[in-house]
């Protein structure tokens, strides 16, 4: 699984006084932005000794880039291009990924029998089939959701099916005992015990939306922010490219931070649960 | 006989879906919707006339190169930073900013910069996938019990044999579970990288045979990389089983 990596972080900081807390923050504040001067002091130097490649821009040319970006309404479209098909794409993989995996983990003999298809579809990179898609679809939006369904069903699929798997069977049996219809079993039963491992897989086929987006549009005509980073790089303006590409990951690390506090509000009854 | 009736059970689902696709697509009249058999066909010639063979070995070396290269940086990086924790502090947020980028839209940027030849499908692959392992090593750092940390640091351990036998070995699984995360990141940017622009690999067979309308080609290339990328993704599991097979008995998950 992919879970591994966004194990929430221990408590560290020990509850200081509260002007103690405020003082230190100030002060972290002040040398994360010295790091950051630090970052851009390299990078600048980097260009003007000609350690990176000639093209790349300085620090000036990328700060100009930003503000010629934001203040461009082709950049706002494309952005509002690559969200809207992105999410399009995501929320279909949810649904999709949520409902066969609920369908498919408590049923023992469903959940063998499609092991090997669905650990296939997983580690398959589904961005090789694009060139096939593409010669189907065109380069249009539904060719570009489609290619983001394909690639982000996957990890909502299998959470879904752990989640699912993992109904402690002393409930199971209670279920059947009392013989608790089936809809009141699956929203009260089944959907909260398999949330935690549910929203985990929702939360990384986020970040794969956005990145099966972003590639279809940097390497077909679909129009989004990738496209317009491939055409900057075409028309050698690699200051806006590197504008372009600098709001792309800010793009993505909103859409990470948000859907990890919505996850940690969400599942606030499950932490206190286990401790 | 047990063994058999389970791999029954695993396996009719693949099956049936396979020879689905070989009866439904046998009579296709649509030209980009060849026949399985066809497929197949142009395959077979393509692999045993070692075509496919030798763009498979230039896509994977660059991979592999890349990932060393990340895994390299990623670790050395992650224990430094995972044992200073002001500067983790400090670098939380511009690490956090770089995992966040999607990876695929470097590919432009450095092989426009760069060239098409093998040294930017690697940087691209390496710079994609350092991040991941970058994260989890720091994260699997902070995880070591802190009574070995203060037990090393009262008994005066030489610091490369701390990092060496005490804090490595305790941060192997999260180490692992970064590179189990980072295979599938890097083969898709090698992917991308070569279907943006090369003139060998596996991509290049893809986009080469599309541009030129051998559509049998296009679905094969495709498919080939699709199972390369599920043979690597299962040996690593097995890799993984092994390495941490310590860590799988001691029931720590």
């Amino acid at each position: 699984m992919t879970t591994t990596h966004t194990r929430a972080p221990s408590a560290e900081t020990k509850a200081p006084r509260r002007s103690a807390l405020l003082q230190r923050d100030w002060s972290l504040l002040a040398q994360r932005l010295g790091a950051l001067g630090i970052i851009l002091a390299l990078w600048q130097a980097a260009v003007l000794t000609g350690l990176l490649p000639s093209i790349t821009p300085t620090v000036p040319e990328v700060t100009l880039g930003l503000w010629t970006a934001v203040t461009s309404t082709s950049f706002w479209t494309a952005l509002g291009q690559t969200l809207s098909a992105a999410t399009a794409g995501w929320i279909i993989s949810c649904v999709l990924g949520v409902f066969l995996g609920l369908l498919i983990g408590p049923l023992r003999w469903l959940d063998r029998s499609t092991s090997v298809t669905v650990e296939f579809g997983r580690a398959f990179p589904t961005i090789a089939l694009m060139p096939v898609i593409l010669l189907l679809l065109g380069a249009t939006t539904s060719m570009q959701i489609t290619m983001v369904v394909l690639s982000a069903l996957w990890p909502v699929l299998v959470q879904s099916i752990l989640g699912a798997r993992r109904l402690d069977p002393g409930i199971a049996d209670t279920v059947r005992i009392y013989r608790i219809p089936r809809l009141l079993w699956f929203r009260r039963v089944l959907l909260p015990s398999a949330l935690p491992f549910v929203t985990t897989g929702v939360r990384i086929a986020a970040s794969i939306s956005i990145l099966a987006a972003v590639g279809i549009e940097v390497l077909t005509q679909v129009p989004g922010i990738g496209r317009m980073i491939t055409l900057a790089q075409e028309a050698q303006r690699w200051d806006l490219a590197f504008a372009y590409l600098f709001f792309a990951g800010l793009f993505g690390w909103t859409v990470t931070a948000l859907l990890a506090r919505a996850e940690s509000s969400l599942l606030a009854w499950n932490r206190q649960a286990s401790g | 006989m047990k063994t058999l009736i389970r791999a029954g059970w695993t396996l009719w689902l693949p099956v049936l879906l396979v020879t689905i696709w070989w009866f439904a697509s046998a009579n296709s009249t649509n030209i980009y919707v060849p026949s399985l058999s066809r497929i197949v066909e142009v395959l077979w010639r393509d692999i045993s006339s070692g075509l496919l063979i030798d763009a498979a070995r230039v896509s994977l070396t660059n991979l592999a190169v890349g990932l060393l290269i990340a895994a390299a940086v990623g670790i050395l990086l992650g224990l430094l930073i995972g044992e200073t924790r002001r500067l983790r502090l400090i670098l939380d947020p511009y690490i956090h900013f770089f995992r966040s980028v999607p990876q695929s839209a470097l590919v432009p940027l450095i092989i426009g910069a760069m060239g098409i030849g093998a040294a930017p499908k690697i940087y691209t692959v390496a710079f994609a996938c350092v991040w991941p392992i970058l994260l989890n090593t720091i994260d699997g750092v902070r995880g070591v019990e802190p009574t070995i940390r203060s037990v090393s640091r009262v008994f005066g351990v030489p610091k490369l044999l701390y990092f060496r036998r005490v804090v490595l070995p305790g941060a192997m699984p999260q180490v692992v579970a970064g590179l189990r995360v980072a295979l599938p990141i890097g083969i898709v940017v090698m992917v991308v990288s070569e279907l943006f622009a090369s003139n060998q690999g596996l991509g290049f067979y893809i986009l080469n045979s599309s541009a030129t309308f051998q559509i049998p080609e296009t679905w094969g290339g495709a498919l080939m990389v699709g199972v390369i990328g599920y043979i690597i993704v299962i040996m690593f599991s097995l890799f993984e089983r092994r390495v941490l097979s310590w860590y799988f008995r001691s029931g720590a998950l």
